[in-house]
């Protein structure tokens, strides 16, 4: 199973990831352009302020059952057999909001799209950029993210990072000394300061 | 919907003074967007710009480092991290230095022109100051006529920007053991102008790549501010407007008047603002006001023109950096003046949802949706007069329904020039040294700078001040800090009740507070000169004094270039915010650690106050135990 794997600890809040998006899916697909396009691509991903400044890079978990595709009474939302994908058929979507109601993650929203000649705002969540997968290219986003708190993968491989960072912490003993992927002690020195600011 | 309690809890989050809530609230409650609003609607902030890590100064970038390790780790160009970061502060340094001494080089010429008698309303007051600096300069004083002089001293002065001496006469001033450090570390200011342009040539792409070297020009830059172009902006205005001396007044945005005319004036040189302070005193414009309906006209200060006006004409100060959207959104301010610096871009805005009018004065800061009025010193009068009447004109579409001032202003002691301090210690700096030596006073703390809405509005500053004062450590304040403390009722001499003994027992046999107002920003040269006259008469380095320096909530260039003036000079300083340096080890191992070993100073960042001041008192002991006292 291929996904976008998230790593908060890694998020900088730069959000490279949501202008890469908006360019994505955007008609002309470039910068300079999409900014003055009359229906503007908005990022499908969002970066989310946390609790002391920390970010999380929030988008589509393409879930398998998705609770939107079972609740979508009109078929609107359906998977892409060859990514694996939960995609959205702007023409069937009537905007009932019934899949934002079933979305564990809260990560859908609605606005114009330029492949309708209507002005019906739908549910354009993230499609996981299928047409870049299917050329080759990983997701916008994940293409992006210099700092590797997105990364696109197989989601084993990447768990993988996860449960050696379990594993070197109960054999060496090092409890959290040990961090895959580690941070850097001048970024977490100013982590700690945005903390003390936070809690003044 | 809106919720009354939720809006109270908001505006206790936002700052410190009980006036300035109010103020909040009703800005909330009226749909005033403030810069507390525009921070939240920035979250999150780009981590390659907090860290120092993104440059986008030339076409093959914009570029970032990558701060966990991992790739990129150079630019298109191939600077790294420490260059990058290096780069950046050096740029932010210079703007700041650059705003100062062109504060200070418009402050000259108008010296210059009022020598020449071509400006309208100015004159040389200080005369007893004209004549010692001019002796600093070797101009002739004897039997000389002061305008002769001051055209000399200008002049003189004036050349220092560009200067081929490759060397500031001001910075002669620091004591010989400083000058040596400077020689040694290859720091001598050479002239103001110089070291800016010197800045941009240097962050260019492909000038230099070795980041110690650029830090190093950092500081010589910063010293071409602090002992050239603030320190000429401070004397040239006390020449032109006076020397401070120790005055009441009040301060807090219950300075602004129900039944009066106000005016508030924003922003830095006191150039413009003395101007109006004059005008507002024109009979023919107190009567228009009377006729109005109005008990008179009510000129208030804003951030350090209002401080220039408070040091020198007790003129109330209605508050600091963040209180510029609030004093409109009292509903009561007619007109608000401003020359440069720290103006909120968005400010016609905030005024637009009132009957307030903004007057732009300066032909280098021009504000869309202001109203400009340029202000020239040939007709300065004239203009201050045009003014004034368009806020008498105003004064009728203030709606009485909107209006909400806070009900108490709080009284304060300003006027702490280094010349009023040492008159005040009888001529001469021993009292002050015998009871550092005896440990009465433990040592001082200049306490500078800005607000920033990432830090509770006054909590750094207000904190602070009275944590060293309760440990005899005596406090010189200036720009915003100063204010803070003003609001905070540490301005004055009861004041001394929260101090410990030993700094109590001083400050009540001089009648003076623990806590000391002196000046503007560019003031902070005073700062720099109180320093050096005291190392000097104990014969030894500003660096071996057990003193420190702190900007508590600081957010401008200018501070980076305050901050660095002061540890060049041998002065350890705390920032409150953290500057875009950590993406560099590299560099946050020179400011902090490896400048202890060039000029006996360094850079500390501690956010909390509390614990700023555990900083600053262990550096004062770490400089008493070497000076063996």
């Amino acid at each position: 199973m291929k996904t976008v794997f998230v790593r908060p600890e890694l998020c900088i809040g730069c959000r490279h990831c949501e202008i890469a998006c908006a360019i994505e899916h955007a008609e002309s697909r470039r910068l300079f352009d999409a900014i003055h396009e009359e229906k503007k691509s908005l990022p499908r991903v969002h970066v989310e302020v946390g609790v002391n400044y920390l970010t999380f890079p929030n988008r589509c978990r393409h879930c398998d059952p998705a609770p939107c595709m079972q609740v979508c009474p009109t078929e609107a939302l359906y998977r892409d057999r060859e990514t694996g994908s939960v995609v959205v058929d702007y023409n069937r979507c009537i905007g009932c909001a019934v899949c934002a109601m079933a979305c564990p993650f809260g990560i859908i929203h609605f606005q114009r799209v330029h492949q309708l000649d209507t002005d019906r705002e739908v549910n354009a969540k993230c499609d996981n950029c299928i047409e870049r997968q299917k050329n080759g290219k990983i997701p916008a986003c994940a293409e992006a993210c210099k700092t590797g708190a997105l990364e696109f993968g197989d989601a084993d491989d990447l768990i993988r990072v996860s449960r050696k960072d379990f594993t070197l912490r109960m054999i060496k003993s090092e409890g959290t000394d040990v961090e895959v992927p580690k941070i850097p002690a001048n970024v977490r020195g100013y982590r700690a300061i945005l903390e003390e600011m936070a809690n003044l | 919907m809106y919720d009354s309690n939720a809006a109270k809890k908001l505006a206790e989050g936002r700052a410190l003074d009980a006036t300035d809530q109010e103020v909040i609230v009703k800005a909330v409650e009226d749909g005033i967007e403030t810069a507390w609003d525009r921070l939240a609607d920035q979250q999150p902030q780009c981590g390659f710009g907090q860290l120092g890590v993104c440059c986008n100064r030339c076409a093959m970038g914009p570029c970032r480092i990558e701060p966990f390790g991992k790739k990129p780790v150079r630019g298109v160009c191939g600077a790294n991290a420490d260059l990058i970061v290096a780069r950046n502060i050096l740029d932010d340094l210079s703007t700041g230095a650059a705003a100062h001494s062109d504060h200070g080089r418009e402050v000259l010429q108008v010296l210059l022109e009022t020598a020449e008698g071509k400006t309208q309303g100015y004159q040389i007051t200080d005369e007893t100051k004209l004549k010692a600096i001019a002796k600093e300069y070797g101009i002739k004083t004897e039997k000389r006529k002061k305008e002769e002089i001051a055209k000399d001293l200008a002049r003189a002065m004036l050349e220092e920007y560009g200067t081929l001496k490759n060397r500031i006469q001001l910075a002669d001033r620091a004591p010989p053991k400083t000058k040596e450090i400077w020689e040694k570390t290859g720091i001598v200011p050479r002239s103001v102008d110089r070291e800016i342009v010197e800045s941009m040539h240097r962050i260019h792409m492909g000038v230099g790549a070795d980041y110690v070297n650029i830090l190093l020009h950092a500081m010589r830059t910063s010293l071409s501010d602090g002992w050239g172009g603030s320190m000429m902006a401070t004397e040239g205005s006390d020449i032109l407007f006076g020397t401070p001396t120790p005055l009441r007044s009040r301060t807090n945005l219950a300075t602004l008047r129900k039944d009066m005319i106000n005016i508030v004036l924003h922003g830095h040189n006191p150039i413009l603002s003395e101007m109006i302070v004059k005008a507002a005193e024109d009979p023919g414009l107190k009567k228009q006001a009377t006729e109005k309906g109005a008990k008179g006209i009510n000129i208030v200060g804003m951030c350090c023109t209002g401080n220039e006006l408070l040091m020198r004409h007790g003129i109330p100060i209605a508050g600091s950096f963040l209180d510029q959207e609030l004093a409109i959104a009292t509903g009561s301010v007619e007109v608000m003046v401003i020359d440069y610096q720290c103006i909120f871009p968005s400010i016609p805005q905030t005024a637009a949802c009132y009957h307030t009018r903004i007057v732009s004065t300066s032909e280098k800061a021009k504000v869309p949706g202001a109203t400009h009025m340029e202000f020239r010193p040939e007709t300065a009068i004239d203009t201050a007069k045009e003014i004034v009447r368009l806020a008498i004109v105003n004064y009728p579409n203030r709606n009485p329904d909107r209006v909400r001032i806070p009900a108490k202003p709080i009284d304060i002691m300003a006027g702490f020039s280094e010349e009023a301090i040492r008159k005040a210690l009888g001529g001469t700096y021993k009292p002050l040294i015998d009871a550092i030596v005896a440990g009465k006073i433990k040592g001082a703390v200049g306490i500078v700078g800005c607000n920033n809405p990432k830090i509770k509005q006054d909590y750094g500053h207000v904190t602070l001040a009275k944590e060293l004062i309760k440990r005899d450590i005596l406090v010189v304040e200036t720009g915003c800090a100063a204010i803070a403390s003003g609001k905070a009722g540490l301005l004055v001499p009861e004041a001394t009740d929260m101090a410990s003994d030993g700094l109590k027992s001083i400050c009540k046999a001089l009648g003076i507070p623990p806590v000391l107002h002196m000046g503007s920003c560019v003031d902070c040269s005073r700062i720099l000169m109180l320093a050096a006259n005291i190392a000097k008469e104990l014969g030894v380095g500003i660096g071996d004094l057990p003193i420190g320096g702190a900007a508590p909530e600081w957010y401008s260039q200018k501070a980076v270039s305050i901050g660095t003036y002061f540890v060049s000079s041998g002065v350890y300083v705390v920032l409150g915010i953290p500057p875009k340096i950590f993406g560099s080890p590299n560099v946050i191992n020179l400011l902090a650690a490896q400048l202890t070993g060039l000029v006996n100073a360094s850079f500390a960042v501690e956010p909390d106050p509390v614990k700023a001041a555990d900083l600053l008192e262990a550096e004062i002991n770490r400089k008493r135990k070497a000076l063996g006292i």
